[in-house]
């Protein structure tokens, strides 16, 4: 990882590679594609993925065959147990006219350069593919610091830049119709380190290898962002340090007003780093709290304090106390149900860090320097632990969801039974029959539902209006809120009357939140209105599949006798008397409204 | 300064410091290749902070000549 590597000499990084016992680790099978000589890059690749827990053994193929050996042959290179093949295509040597003598060309010879340097990425890509199933990474092309038709250049979309980012386009696009294929942008590394540190001029000319030391570090680096989420080894949690990291000075000391924060210097250090926080939110990071303090004063400043950008909604979950930090981290890896190896630490204490670091070797705990808060939002953008291979929708959703489980189980070992946790959970249930807004996301729920379905009959929305629209049907959903927040509509219930019997249709609840009695009440109210339909009984019926095991014997358990028990193994059919109390009601949801 | 060239050589080339001296050099050093030759000059240019001529790098293929040419940046 970038934050430990960046004191590493390269003479040390080998000597420690020399010395590992590397045999017990399972292997990393990485192949290098090149047309320039990049060996020297072989110890950063080895060293981050031992730093990952993984023995590389890195395979290069011979200097300027990427083509040969992508349409195949070399089954060492390229095989079934390939992890990552990393493909070098050095414009140098790739189409010396384009890198190194575009002024000379008119337009057609640019256009065919351009059409055989697709050709070949095209074809390369494909081999590859062909070969193995390994994750590719394309190391993209360098734009020029120098073009060649100079100032000139930047003034039309026709020049060395804009054709050499087309380039980069085009193999960026072809890329993503692959399964487990990344384009990496070379510029980035070369941007972080700049073009004086980036180029070898002298290595360039005695042996066709053009990069310094400094620019292999970046560039293994930047590659193995991808290498460790194809792995799982990204980290998926940030857990922060309040005092000293999130704001300047001791909220205790100093009080809401006397803390460091703000729009102008020193507080925009701060500022920036929340911010920063807050990016790794909304790509799904969940963010977590470990500070000693006392608690009320933390949330004070995360209520009151106007500069806070990191809010108390970014928050999945927090242990704040006196307890040490080794002992609180493990409480919110059991809070937030990850492992401690997706967790990073930071903090400004080096009690704290070193503390964490031998207590629980699998956090990677980083520490925030004393008097260098300028520097922390870049530590934490440059730190590449928590890149994962894609951003979805949900995982922008995914702090919330967390915060919701984890403030239900901290709760949960809070309470002493589980009726006074249940009441805890302040549940307020509606009941409702269908309307227009409803019905979507009921059909969805027919369509989607395996587990705690009786029937699994699947409608559409148009089903489900017809059964709305029909005098001989009843749609009733259910809405459960608690006080962490909406789950939405979570259950379905379908009744169809028939003469003086209502026939349960449809019983489904989303599974997460079975274990909370709402299926009690539910199945209470549903028979409450098929009685107030005039019914004299309910029938329920049971349609194993292989997933519903679950709910095979819900109707019996709630008062429901069955037909004909026994006589058939798979259709169960059973009665409810609707002259019997319609079963009870738990007693600890805070409220149940119903239109029924 | 002699004892760290030995050391770095030690430590890329993956040999053993006592096996190693002045002499030293690809002819008597097995795994001392024109690869491993160009992670020896950016190991010790990284560990004395300097930068070989290029015409020194294709030169410098034996330790004595190695700690000579070190010693011609670090007097300076």
């Amino acid at each position: 990882m970038a934050v430990n590597m960046g004191k590493e000499t390269y003479a040390h990084i080998q000597e420690q590679l020399n010395r590992a016992d590397l045999s017990a680790m399972p292997g990393l099978s990485l192949s290098v594609l090149r047309n320039i000589m990049i060996e020297p890059i072989e110890p950063y690749l080895r060293y981050h993925a031992y730093l990952m827990g993984y023995n590389a053994r890195v395979s290069f193929g011979e200097y300027d065959n990427i083509f040969q050996e992508a349409a195949g042959g070399d089954d060492r290179l390229l095989n079934r147990q390939t992890d990552c093949v990393l493909v070098f295509a050095y414009l140098d040597t790739l189409s010396p006219d384009l890198a190194r003598g575009f002024s000379a060309l008119n337009p057609d010879q640019v256009a065919a350069e351009v059409n055989r340097v697709q050709d070949f990425a095209e074809a390369v890509i494909r081999g590859i593919r062909a070969q193995t199933k390994g994750l590719i990474l394309w190391n993209g092309l360098e734009t020029p610091g120098h073009p060649n038709l100079g100032i000139w250049d930047s003034q039309i979309d026709t020049g060395q830049t804009a054709v050499i980012h087309r380039l980069n386009d085009f193999i960026r696009d072809r890329l993503r119709l692959e399964a487990n294929a990344c384009f990496v942008d070379m510029n980035l590394a070369l941007i972080r380190i700049g073009a004086g540190n980036f180029y070898d001029r002298r290595y360039w000319h005695i042996g066709r290898a053009p990069y310094t030391r400094e620019a292999l570090a970046e560039i293994a680096d930047e590659d193995f962002k991808f290498i460790r989420p194809l792995k799982g080894k990204n980290k998926k949690c940030l857990v922060l340090d309040c005092d000293n990291t999130l704001w300047g000075g001791i909220i205790g000391e100093d009080g809401l007003s006397g803390i460091v924060l703000g729009k102008t210097y020193p507080g925009s250090a701060y500022s920036e780093f929340q911010r920063e926080i807050v990016n790794l939110y909304h790509r799904g990071i969940i963010i977590a709290l470990c500070s000693k303090n006392n608690e009320p004063d933390v949330w004070e400043v995360f209520r009151k304090h106007p500069d806070m950008i990191l809010k108390e909604e970014h928050i999945s979950a927090a242990r704040i106390n006196w307890n040490d930090k080794a002992a609180n981290l493990r409480g919110l890896a059991s809070d937030l149900n990850i492992g401690l190896d997706s967790m990073v630490f930071l903090d400004d204490s080096e009690f704290e860090i070193n503390l964490v670091k031998k207590e629980l070797p699998e956090v990677a705990a980083i520490l925030m320097p004393k008097g260098k808060a300028v520097e922390y939002r870049q530590m934490l953008a440059a730190c590449g632990l928590f890149d994962t291979l894609t951003i979805s929708e949900e995982d922008k959703h995914r702090g919330a969801m967390y915060k919701a489980e984890a403030s239900r189980k901290s709760l949960l070992t809070q309470a002493t039974d589980m009726e006074g946790y249940y009441r805890s959970l302040e549940m307020v249930v509606v009941i409702r029959l269908a309307d227009e807004f409803s019905i979507p996301r009921i059909a969805q729920q027919t369509q989607k539902t395996n587990q705690f379905n009786l029937t699994t009959r699947r409608y559409t929305e148009a089903d489900i209006q017809g059964f709305v629209n029909h005098p001989d049907y009843d749609v009733i959903y259910l809405d459960l809120k608690d006080r962490f927040g909406g789950s939405g509509i979570v259950g379905t219930c379908i009744l169809k009357y028939e003469q003086d019997r209502a026939i349960i249709d449809t019983f489904l609840l989303s599974c997460r939140v079975l274990g909370r009695g709402v299926e009690e009440a539910f199945l209470s109210r549903a028979l409450k209105r098929a009685k107030g339909r005039g019914c004299r009984t309910t029938v329920g019926e049971y349609l194993p599949t292989a997933k519903n095991g679950q709910v095979a014997e819900f109707y019996p358990k709630h008062g429901f006798t069955e037909v004909n028990p026994g006589k058939s193994a798979g259709h169960r059919v059973f009665h409810f008397d609707l002259q019997m109390e319609p079963g009870s009601e738990p007693a600890y949801f805070k409220e149940i409204i119903s239109d029924l | 300064m002699k004892d760290r060239v030995l050391k770095i050589v030690s430590q890329v080339l993956n040999v053993p410091v006592e096996l190693l001296n002045e002499e030293s050099s690809p002819d008597t050093v097995a795994s001392w290749d024109s690869l491993k030759h160009m992670n020896l000059i950016l190991a010790l240019e990284e560990e004395f902070g300097i930068q070989f001529r290029d015409e020194q790098i294709v030169e410098i293929l034996k330790v004595g000549l190695i700690i000579e040419a070190v010693k011609e940046f670090t007097a300076a």
